[in-house]
């Protein structure tokens, strides 16, 4: 793995062990040449031409058929042979690679090289390849096609206000997104390459003078030690330098939304962008993180903080509701209050499983049918809710086989679940709650309790490329905690989160950044 | 190596402790009610049990709420267990809401009965203890009740409900009953429980589901006073207006309603809806007095006759008789106690020692002798809040 200083211009070493051979004068000894180093691809075209029709100077323009931009293809080729035509007088033939650089770097995005391998790269990654005859140089030019997605509103991270564009599958496009938000010098794009077959360009973006240095040196470190032949999404990175491997909480923020990414680029955070997906990694992810969205900031302080707090609410019930009910149901039916009890016990009267049992059934239910629901074709999805509402509803309950207290709170449970905004966060505490719930099922109360021990000294000993995770709470950073459950007004918020950002410069500073609004504030204090 | 030790180590920790006592809510007889009562070879004891099949079916069922077991034998732990050869489930007293104690062994002493509830590891400490006067434990237990299904349920909500609005009742619990009976100064009481109209009906017409059938049912179990002890012994009953001139002189009155008379036709109802009072203790030529001071806040709940309560001179007349009248409630009371019962169960001991401790050393084992003669000096403070939705009555200014 190294590092491209530069994909575009000055790409020097390749990983592949390909014979280093240089390029010969001779066209057609070249064509041979490269034919075999792509195994004589299909799709690989491969066009003789001449100067003046049969005869003059001969060149070959060698491009892959499926990477390139066909529209531009026939211009492209009537312009190579107007300038070769123009220009007759020169004596070298090994000028030529010169002369049509100066002219094709102008405009187009282009480069020069005299080994195969290089010619190979530069193929595969989508450019035209020219040979001039008596010319031990190749031109090659960027014509790669624009093959993407348009830019949508994203699938996954839905909200009701806030900019609602997001990533595509375009790492180029991707970069653009951020830029077209943060309009700065400092804003600094690094690209690496990732997977030793596919190649596939990782940009690591950040503002210089906000991020940590340390941080941000940690991160190149990971990533450039990754090796593995292949990656196709943001997952592979993170799985492959996260700090504890074993750990299932997500250490790494993902997003689709180009605002959520600056907003945490502003806080001295680290993108990490891959080629090919619109889920863009940030990093250090602190754990609270997981439960804000970027619309937190676009909406009311006091009304974010409460849906904030609603928040942990829905944490604490999709943890902790199914273990504690089987606890209390199987071992602390003196914690209920008599009334609640007597409505239980007429309830179970009849049902033929354990609570524990029970709660799993339909834990186990929901969960099934939330999997199958993902993968649904849509035109089968409306069968599934009805099917649904049958296993999880009435019908289960008049079949006798399972409470209907059981019911709701396996749908306190779902609702909760779906309160957590971080996909990632709620598969986490999906899976601890089954271990909750069978630590409750065994032990009690106790048991939760011995969960809930085990489960602080994990999260409190995990870190997000050497970020204690549950900063700023624990450790504690005075001031740090204006962005956790609450949210506090901008004004108020003054300095980036002290344990991720490299720079003590306070974000609403002075009378020069307050908006003249919130002079106007002032003035009547 | 050392992670061996410390899997080693923890493992025991989790699964050689506690908590195992994992029980199925339906496998559970859960127990609303006990009763307890005498018999020539011991205890007779009566359970109240949930039948959550008669609570769970949504349509109609002809079975009771709750179904009745008794069991005869010399001490109460061994009746409980006995109970596992007529239940298909063992009992689940955690819920227990009433305990009713029969007259007869209340006569005799309840201090084995407080030492079971109190030493059993599965009884909360929220129920309630009431006596039964002229029935027994089992027949109050037996009666079944419309609205609140469950009867034990119903005993303790009522009795709440009947300490907070009405004021002759007393709830006491455990802890409360033991510590008022080990106190030197001081002498528990438990609120009376009776049947109505025991005599002339039919019996068993109240004990079948039939009587949740039929809108008038004669037989009820009713709150009717306070029984008041001596030490673990009951040694007599306090009627209702006793029972609130109790409750007030102790300043157990939360909300409550009295009336008093003017004249011979003014008739005035009072809606109490604040109490306090404080007792305290004096030095008269060495030997103590008691001062009880109680505030009242009424609100005017009806007037009969005429009297117009909106007139500014009759204010005072309005809270003169009242203070009269609580005044002669508590006066009644305290006679009572001090020259037929002979119990001190205001706490003026406790008032004592806690005041006057050298005082209270001389006097505390002849407390009970002292208690009787102690001069005991009420005053009462009523102050009327409000006069209601309306001033004076309609029908004074018509015959005008």
């Amino acid at each position: 793995m190294k590092f491209l200083e530069n994909i575009t211009l000055k790409k020097k070493k390749v990983d592949e062990p390909v014979s280093v051979k240089n390029i010969s004068k001779n066209i057609d000894e070249n064509v041979t040449k490269i034919k075999n180093e792509l195994g004589d691809a299909s799709d690989l075209f491969i066009n003789f031409s001449k100067t003046n029709d049969n005869e003059g100077l001969g060149y070959v323009m060698i491009y892959i058929n499926t990477m390139v931009d066909s529209n531009i293809m026939s211009d492209l080729s009537i312009e190579l042979k107007e300038i070769l035509k123009l220009k007759p007088n020169i004596s070298k033939p090994e000028d030529y690679g010169d002369t049509l650089f100066d002219y094709f770097s102008g405009f187009r995005s282009c480069s020069q090289g005299s080994e195969i391998a290089d010619v190979c790269n530069e193929l595969i990654s989508g450019s035209v390849v020219i040979f001039v005859e008596g010319c031990s140089k190749f031109l090659s030019i960027k014509m790669k096609a624009v093959q993407a997605r348009a830019i949508e509103e994203p699938t996954s991270q839905t909200i009701i206000r806030g900019p609602k564009e997001g990533f595509t599958e375009r790492i180029d496009i991707n970069i653009g997104l951020i830029r077209k938000k943060i309009k700065s010098r400092d804003l600094r794009v690094e690209n690496l390459s990732v997977g030793s077959v596919t190649n596939t360009t990782v940009s690591l973006v950040y503002i210089e003078g906000i991020v940590k240095d340390e941080i941000l040196q940690e991160i190149k470190n990971r990533i450039s030690k990754i090796k593995i032949d292949g990656i196709f999404d943001g997952g592979y990175i993170e799985e492959m330098i996260k700090d504890d491997r074993y750990s299932i909480f997500p250490t790494f923020m993902n997003s689709e939304k180009p605002d959520a990414v600056a907003g945490a680029l502003l806080e001295g955070r680290v993108a990490i962008l891959v080629d090919g997906t619109p889920y863009v990694l940030t990093a250090p992810a602190l754990f609270v993180e997981f439960f804000q969205v970027s619309e937190d900031y676009y909406h009311n302080f006091i009304i974010t903080s409460m849906l904030r707090l609603l928040r942990a609410v829905a944490l604490i019930l999709t943890l902790l509701v199914p273990g504690t009910f089987v606890a209390l149901i199987t071992f602390h039916q003196e914690m209920i209050p008599t009334a609640l009890l007597i409505s239980i016990a007429a309830q179970r009267e009849g049902i033929p499983f354990p609570a524990l049992i029970e709660a799993l059934l339909m834990e186990t239910t929901f969960e099934l049918l939330r999997e199958a629901g993902i993968r649904m074709p849509k035109a089968i999805g409306p069968a599934m809710g009805i099917i649904g509402a049958l296993v999880l509803g009435q019908a289960a309950v008049e079949a006798g086989i399972i409470s209907s207290v059981m019911v709701i709170i396996v749908a306190i449970t779902a609702i909760a679940g779906f309160g957590i905004p971080s996909y990632e966060m709620s598969n986490t505490i999906r899976l601890i709650r089954f271990a909750l719930m069978f630590m409750a099922g065994m032990l009690g109360l106790y048991g939760v309790f011995m969960g809930l021990i085990v489960l602080v000294l994990h999260v409190c000993k995990l870190k997000s490329i050497g970020v204690p995770y549950l900063t700023p709470v624990a450790p504690k950073i005075n001031g740090g905690n204006k962005d956790t459950i609450f949210r506090f007004p901008f004004w108020s918020m003054k300095y980036r989160p002290a344990g991720i950002s490299g720079t003590s410069a306070a974000r609403v500073d002075g009378d020069e950044t307050v908006t003249p609004s919130q002079k106007e504030k002032q003035e009547f204090r | 190596m050392k992670k061996l030790l410390a899997i080693l180590s923890i493992v025991p920790i989790i699964f050689l402790s506690g908590c195992w006592s994992s029980r199925e809510i339906n496998t559970m007889a859960i127990v609303i009610g006990i009763g307890i009562d005498k018999t020539e070879s011991g205890y007779l004891v009566t359970v109240q049990v949930l039948n959550q099949k008669a609570i769970a079916s949504k349509k109609p069922v002809d079975e009771p709420s709750v179904i009745l077991y008794s069991e005869e034998g010399k001490n109460l732990e061994e009746i409980m267990r006995r109970f596992t050869t007529k239940t298909s489930s063992i009992l689940y007293n955690a819920h227990l809401r009433i305990v009713v104690i029969g007259e007869d062994v209340a006569k005799d002493g309840i201090k084995d009965i407080l030492d079971f509830f109190a030493r059993g590891h599965e009884f909360r400490t929220d129920f309630f203890f009431v006596i039964t006067k002229d029935t027994t434990a089992n027949r109050v237990l037996s009666i079944l009740t419309p609205f609140e299904g469950v009867p034990g349920m119903k005993m303790f909500d009522s009795l709440k409900n009947s300490e907070d609005t009405w004021a002759s009742t007393k709830s006491i619990r455990i802890v409360e009953l033991v510590n008022d009976i080990l106190a030197d100064g001081k002498n528990p009481v438990i609120t009376g429980v009776e049947v109505t109209d025991e005599i002339t009906d039919n019996k068993m017409a109240t004990t079948s589901i039939d009587a949740l059938k039929q809108t008038q049912v004669t037989n009820r179990t009713k709150y009717f006073g306070l029984g008041a002890f001596k030490k673990d012994k009951l040694v007599g009953w306090l009627d209702e207006d006793e029972s609130k001139g109790y409750n007030y002189i102790i300043g157990n009155v939360k909300e409550t309603v009295g009336y008093a008379e003017y004249g011979q036709k003014v008739k005035i109802t009072y809606e109490v809806i604040s109490a306090k009072s404080e007792i305290k203790a004096d030095l008269v030529n060495g030997k103590p007095t008691m001062n009880v001071k109680i505030d009242i806040i009424a609100n005017i709940g009806t007037v009969d006759g005429e009297f117009d309560v909106s007139k500014k001179e009759n204010e005072k007349i309005l809270s003169d008789i009242a203070e009269k009248k609580v005044k002669l409630i508590c006066k009644k009371v305290l006679n009572k106690t001090q020259k037929d019962l002979k119990t001190d169960i205001f706490e003026f001991g406790e008032v004592i020692h806690r005041e006057y401790p050298k005082v209270w050393e001389k006097i505390k084992d002849d407390w009970n002798n002292e208690f009787v003669n102690i001069p005991v000096k009420i005053t009462v403070d009523v102050k009327i809040n409000q006069l209601g939705q309306i001033t004076k009555p309609f029908f004074i200014k018509e015959k005008e």
